[in-house]
């Protein structure tokens, strides 16, 4: 069944349809979140949304850009809004205890190098670190990337050199050890 | 070392960056069938925004024609377009349903976390307006700046309590409570609703 066939048949109110389109996306639309929210809870939440608010709006999808893509950027969407929401209630509550810091409490177990790796790439600016995962640690092409973020390429080729760049900084110090 | 070398250990380095765990496939259907289903039940179960809806394509279609049938005039240019405010009315009806439900549920959150009562009902009924709220905020509604700041801090707080465990930790209630308090959360509700009891606000609107 090809895509277009599989909108009409869910906009028919066709069950079986809505499964077989959540089945052929799910498992990238939730790696991918995963990857961008590090937490289970916010991910189950954002992946749920993400196809709540894809089938409400998928009569309105015209086709222009492929299926997968417009789904992708609702997901990115979804979670960059929510994860700065979180943000924004987190850095409320830290105020209110008088935390001194959250980001990278639960890492302290980990490794250093993988500690310090995870630090930097939190540490981007939301476009870089999702250029980043998007392109490194997800394996997307650049054109997929700029067209589920709605840039060109070649600005995703620029973010993501650097991307590189800062985390090379970052972690400078274990470029001996990495050379060994 | 050079540069390329670098990257390359540094994507293979980076796979481990949030690595996901597999896709737990049917709990998310579970979790997006149930969501879906408890939002058609909201408008199927809203008899006053069925109403609202009915009526305010009737205004809209009222207004139409009365444009259609009145000589052209400078005024009629500076009037909205008839289905704007007939949108706006109805997301005015959905807005004071909405405001009028979490009101219930917040007023209801604090008296029984301070009796200690389980709170499975409550996260249940927080998930729901969780999802309303978002449709909200993404909604005409939201272009009130007043509603939308009150609109995002009861979408933490809803997110919150959605999230609570049945026995509700001490610590997250705590927080919760101190966040509905600080930000006054209750009382920008009760000021931003309009005056009466939930069905009756809107029943008065229309």
């Amino acid at each position: 069944m090809d895509e277009r066939e599989l909108i009409a048949r869910i906009c028919a109110g066709d069950g079986a349809a809505e499964r077989a389109l959540y089945d052929a996306h799910v498992d990238r639309i939730y790696r991918l979140v995963y990857r961008l929210a590090g937490d289970d809870d916010l991910a189950r939440e954002f992946t749920q949304d993400t196809f709540v608010r894809a089938f409400e709006r998928l009569r309105g999808f015209r086709g222009e850009a492929k299926l997968s893509t417009w789904l992708h950027a609702i997901a990115t969407s979804v979670t960059l809004n929510g994860l700065r929401k979180v943000k924004r209630l987190r850095l409320r509550e830290a105020d209110l205890d008088d935390a001194a810091t959250l980001s990278g409490a639960g890492r302290r177990a980990e490794p250093d190098l993988k500690r310090r790796l995870a630090e930097a790439i939190d540490a981007l600016a939301d476009g870089y670190r999702t250029v980043f995962v998007m392109h490194d640690v997800e394996g997307y092409t650049h054109e997929e990337i700029g067209a589920t973020l709605g840039i060109e390429s070649g600005t995703s080729k620029a973010q993501l050199s650097r991307a590189r760049a800062k985390l090379r900084d970052a972690l400078s110090d274990f470029a001996g050890e990495w050379a060994s | 070392m050079n540069d390329d070398r670098f990257d390359e250990l540094l994507r293979q380095a980076a796979q481990d960056y949030h690595r996901p765990p597999a896709t737990p496939r049917d709990e998310l259907w579970a979790r997006i069938a149930a969501a879906r289903a408890g939002r058609r039940r909201t408008i199927a179960r809203s008899p006053v925004l069925r109403w609202g809806v009915g009526i305010a394509a009737v205004l809209a279609l009222g207004i139409a024609i009365g444009r259609w049938s009145a000589p052209g005039s400078p005024e009629a240019s500076r009037v909205p377009a008839p289905s704007d405010r007939a949108s706006t009315f109805v997301y005015q009806l959905a807005a004071a349903q909405y405001l009028a439900r979490t009101e219930a549920l917040l007023t209801g959150f604090r008296s029984e976390t301070h009796a200690g009562a389980p709170m499975t009902q409550l996260s249940a009924q927080a998930r729901d307006l969780l999802c309303t709220t978002r449709l909200m905020l993404d909604s005409p509604a939201a272009q009130d700046v007043r509603l939308k700041s009150l609109l995002e801090d009861l979408e933490l707080v809803l997110a919150q309590v959605a999230q609570l465990t049945p026995r509700g930790d001490r610590e997250d209630v705590r927080l919760i409570n101190q966040g509905l308090e600080q930000r006054s959360v209750l009382l920008r509700l009760r000021t931003t609703s309009p005056a009466g009891s939930g069905s009756a606000r809107t029943q008065g609107a229309l």
